[in-house]
């Protein structure tokens, strides 16, 4: 079972590596946008992430804390 | 046979399925919104109606949609030409698909009584108006439709709108597809909802079953005395999918027939058609709704089967040049564009059904009205 | 041969731009939102914090709103072009007509039939699968996106296709060449992520407002941080992008660039200035008056300091050739559809190329008909007709450059919310927040003169240098295009008027209406139910 899911999760690297090259190759701005977007999604919940943190980090302080 | 008419008769055949995926899906959700006013007689029943499609009317719509591409695509000519010649019907028509989505999403936003009372006015119209148009434009293209084309391949249409929309054979066809709508609205709905909808979503849908029934075997006379139209010549099926020549075309009364004349076993056509229209009613009458719903399938592939055997090979018949009639032949995309489209929708297609009835999954089960109404995010 | 109905013609165009630029007014919210609702989910599913579930339903009721009219407006474009654009669809429907095919296939479907389990799924699926169903509902919006610009940019460059004698159309010869070609990819991603940053200024804008009247205070920081954030990377990349189709243009189309520069004569290197603000006057061909900034046009737009870019005269000099040899071209073609003799065909393929430019001049031709010009008047038609290469230009030049100031405001706007809202100091800053708030309706503003640059900038094309615009449109009465308009023009304000009122109405009542009531106290208090570590601060 483990031996099975580790073989998936290759495949899906080895489609994933694939997929890249061809893109990147044919269409880099395709390539582009794929990269952009999970990137946009990931530093833009990190943000939201963040906020949590310097809040919990602010226990107590304030009643009113500026956000 | 050469590829290339394969291929064209391969697309026909995928735009046929398409027809009859339209006629079922949408013509359900269609007959939802016909007897919404009918079975809900309170804000809350409507409102289950509603939600009983809720989940699923807008993957539904999209057989519309891929019908229109599908018909793009393959066979550009036929697209070109149909939607222009059908300007004032398929604006019509357009208006009430545009409405339906709007209908859906903002209904119950609000709470205002004539806010509510106005969208259930347009559920009626947009689920009766698009369904008697979808079978009125069969009844036309049987009849036959003036237009040819000039030496540069645009269309110039011979005739009024008025002899398209005041036509008896095409208010049947018309009145036959909305019947056939309000049977599989109402069969759906028994098999979601619960009294008191269900017992009268029964009996509209025995009603629906029984009218197009009938229609069905008025229709069929009208057909065998109507204009057909009949290749004069031999045809190249390979041809260059050009309107402008290569077809020899006459009109014969009766000519409709000729194909069920020439492959008897045609007959099954029409006859599997009506008997799913009687024996869905029968069934659902029984109460065996799930059996009930899927006899439906068989009358939309009993309907569309009759009038695509009779017509093959022809898509729209022109009655003022008629060597200039669309025909499967002539009407295609290349040889490249329908390989490729082949291609994508043998990778698609089945990815869809897939994920398709995996959302039916996750949402089955009966829609309660108490449910519905403490639910913000319903319909 | 019928005469052409020029006003036929403008009223078809006025519909098809009335009803594309309507549908546009929601496709760039659709396109952005899913991805701001799949990343504020993928926050909910990581840290399991229940405002994250309130924020993809709050936001996902504004794109519910929204999308109901995307997708009611998009089927009049899929119908347009055959009830109105017959020619067009006959010629090019053999390429154009199969990106839209898989569009359905693809993309339409997904989103179609996922965007209700995302409605209706939450109880029914578990947190994970519903993330991916969102993600699917996202990806989906924005493939179907992909496969409309594809289709766009084969009308502006249409690679991957040749004319046929034959069939009297172009026929599709190249899958890779449409899906590939460097216009559409650029096309798409421009388009995109220029709905991204809509999306992420609906969000700041309505949380501004939020925060302005010291309500939802918790709910509306984190909708605007992750706004902000979403909208500045958004914003970099649509003028990145941007950057990049005007270079495309440059290559490709260069009467549209010409256009969009104001360029009457061809530039000189490096000196050249790019014209901030101008009057183009399209009857005496030049501008009235112009404010420039030096040594910048050539490096923006050819991204070196000394090509020259073709002036909009010298681009008509350069077509008058090829007029003279598209109308030989036209008149081949129809003989050979008479005769179908190989030495009319071999007459056509000699002047093949410029068939376009034939089928252009048949306004100025006697009774419209290119194959029967006298010699005497060949002349005169072909100087009659150069003008007509080109585009609009006052239209073209500012919407191209109102879009540009406004990608250059949101870009100020997203740099100074997100550098605030990190540092937590949003609440003191009113004036940005009112201007968050009014912004809101700006990117629509941007995109669709985006869209007017493009689209206007390809005229007097359908099909770029092969089939021009006047010949596309259906051969219909005038009173069947007064009643179509007059239909959409009640319907579509209708919907405006539902979808704005829906809109405000949601948007007034906050994230607290759909579920038990919490204000900041009562999140506080459900915090401390559930343990996490965020219970006291306030």
């Amino acid at each position: 079972m483990q031996l099975l899911r580790l073989a998936g999760l290759a495949a899906v690297l080895v489609v994933s590596l694939l997929f890249a090259v061809f893109v990147g190759d044919q269409g880099p701005w395709y390539f582009a946008w794929v990269i952009g977007t999970i990137m946009i999604i990931l530093i833009s919940g990190a943000g939201a992430i963040l906020l949590d943190a310097q809040q919990d980090g602010k226990i107590g302080s304030s009643s009113d804390q500026e956000v | 046979m050469e590829l290339y008419a394969l291929l064209k008769l391969i697309w026909a055949a995928l735009l046929c399925v398409l027809l009859i995926g339209l006629g079922l899906m949408v013509g359900m959700d269609m007959g939802v919104g016909t007897l919404l006013r009918f079975v809900g007689r309170n804000d809350g029943e409507r409102r289950t109606a509603l939600n009983i499609i809720g989940p699923h009317w807008d993957g539904n719509q999209v057989w519309f949609i891929l019908g229109g591409g599908a018909i793009f695509a393959a066979f550009p000519t036929l697209y070109a030409t149909s939607f222009s010649v059908f300007y004032v019907v398929m604006i019509l028509l357009l208006f009430s698909m545009i409405l339906r989505p709007v209908a859906f999403e903002y209904r119950s936003k609000a709470d205002s009584h004539l806010w509510r009372a106005s969208w259930d006015w347009v559920f009626l119209v947009s689920g009766f108006l698009p369904m008697f148009i979808y079978g009125a434009a069969f009844g036309n293209i049987l009849h036959g439709v003036g237009y040819h084309f000039g030496w540069t391949g645009q269309y110039y249409q011979d005739s009024s709108f008025f002899s398209y929309l005041l036509n008896p054979f095409a208010i049947l066809c018309g009145l036959m597809s909305v019947a056939l709508s309000v049977y599989q609205g109402g069969v759906m709905l028994m098999l979601r909802a619960e009294n008191p909808i269900h017992d009268r979503a029964r009996r509209y849908a025995l009603r629906g079953g029984l009218t197009a029934a009938v229609l069905f075997i008025i229709g069929g006379f009208f057909i065998t005395r109507m204009q057909g139209f009949v290749f004069t010549a031999p045809v190249d099926p390979a041809m260059p999918a050009s309107p402008m020549h290569g077809q020899h075309v006459a009109m014969v009364a009766g000519g409709w027939l000729h194909n069920y004349a020439a492959h008897p076993v045609l007959w099954l056509l029409p006859l599997l058609g009506l008997a799913s229209m009687v024996g869905g009613t029968l069934a659902a009458r029984m109460n065996k709704v799930i059996l009930a719903w899927w006899i439906g399938l068989g009358s939309w592939i009993g309907t569309i089967g009759t009038v695509a055997a009779a017509m093959f090979p022809f898509f729209m018949p022109s009655t003022t040049t008629p060597d200039q009639s669309l025909t499967i032949w002539n009407s295609s995309a290349s040889a490249y564009g329908l390989t490729c489209m082949l291609v994508v929708a043998l990778i698609f297609v089945p990815i869809i059904l897939c994920y398709t009835s995996w959302c039916y999954y996750v949402m089955r089960g009966k829609v309660h009205t108490a449910d519905i109404v403490n639910d913000s995010h319903s319909y | 041969m019928d005469m052409i109905n020029p006003t036929v013609v403008d009223l078809s165009r006025f519909q098809f731009a009335l009803t594309a630029l309507y549908h546009f007014m929601f496709v760039p919210l659709t396109l952005g939102l899913t991805f701001m609702l799949a990343a504020m989910e993928t926050v909910y599913v990581v840290t399991g914090r229940k405002i994250y579930k309130d924020m993809v339903l709050f936001w996902g009721k504004l794109f519910g709103i929204n999308f109901a009219l995307g997708v009611a407006t998009g089927i009049t474009m899929e119908f347009e072009f055959g009830t109105n654009w017959s020619m067009y669809s006959r010629f090019f429907g053999d390429m154009f007509g199969t990106p839209l095919a898989i569009e359905g296939l693809m993309a339409f479907f997904m989103e179609s039939t996922f965007v209700g389990l995302m409605f209706f799924g939450w109880d029914r699926l578990s947190k994970q699968a519903h993330l991916a169903v969102t993600y699917l509902v996202a990806l989906g919006s924005n493939l179907s996106a992909l496969w409309i610009l594809i289709a766009n940019a084969g009308m502006n460059v249409p690679h991957g296709a040749h004319f046929d004698p034959d069939t009297m159309r172009l026929q599709f010869d190249s899958f890779v060449k449409l899906i590939f070609s460097p216009d559409a990819q650029a096309k798409f991603v421009h388009t995109s992520v220029a709905g991204y940053v809509s999306a992420a200024l609906l969000v700041m804008g309505v949380s501004a407002f939020y925060l302005l009247r010291g309500q939802h205070r918790q709910f509306a920081a984190r909708s605007f941080r992750m706004a902000a954030l979403f909208g500045i990377i958004s914003t970099v990349a649509v003028i990145t992008l941007g950057d990049v189709l005007g270079r495309e243009d440059y290559m490709e189309q260069p009467t549209k660039i010409a256009a969009i520069e104001g360029l009457w004569h061809t530039s000189k290197p490096p000196y050249e200035p790019w014209i901030l603000a101008a009057l183009p006057d399209d009857a005496k061909q030049e501008n009235h008056f112009e404010i420039g900034v030096p040594f910048v046009l050539t490096p923006l737009i050819t991204h070196d300091f000394n090509t020259p870019i073709r002036g909009m005269h010298e681009l008509e000099d350069a077509a008058a050739p090829r007029i003279e040899s598209g109308i030989a071209a036209v008149s081949a073609l129809r003989r050979y559809q008479e005769t179908h003799q190989q030495a009319d065909l071999d007459a056509f393929k000699a002047h093949e190329a410029d068939l376009g430019f034939g089928f252009l001049a048949t306004r100025h031709a006697p009774n419209q008909d290119v194959t029967a010009i006298p010699a005497d008047a060949l002349q005169s038609v072909v100087e009659q007709t150069k003008p007509d290469i080109l585009p609009n230009v006052f239209v073209t030049f500012w919407s191209f450059r109102i879009m540009v100031f406004l990608a250059l405001y949101f870009f100020a706007l997203f740099a100074i919310s997100a550098y605030l809202s990190l540092k937590n100091k949003l609440e003191r800053n009113k004036l940005i927040l009112k201007a968050c708030m009014w912004s809101i309706p700006l990117p629509i503003l941007a995109t669709e003169f985006g869209w007017i640059t493009a689209e206007a900038g390809r005229q007097p094309w359908t099909v770029f240098n092969t089939l021009p615009t006047f010949l596309s449109a259906s051969t219909h009465s005038t009173s069947y295009m007064v009643f179509s308009l007059a239909g959409f023009a009640l319907l579509y304000s209708i919907f405006i008027a539902a979808e704005l009122y829906l809109m405000f109405k949601f948007a007034r009542l906050g994230p607290e209406a759909h579920d038990a009531p919490h204000s900041d106290d009562a999140y506080a208090a459900h915090c401390a139910v559930v343990g996490t570590p965020h219970a006291s601060g306030h």
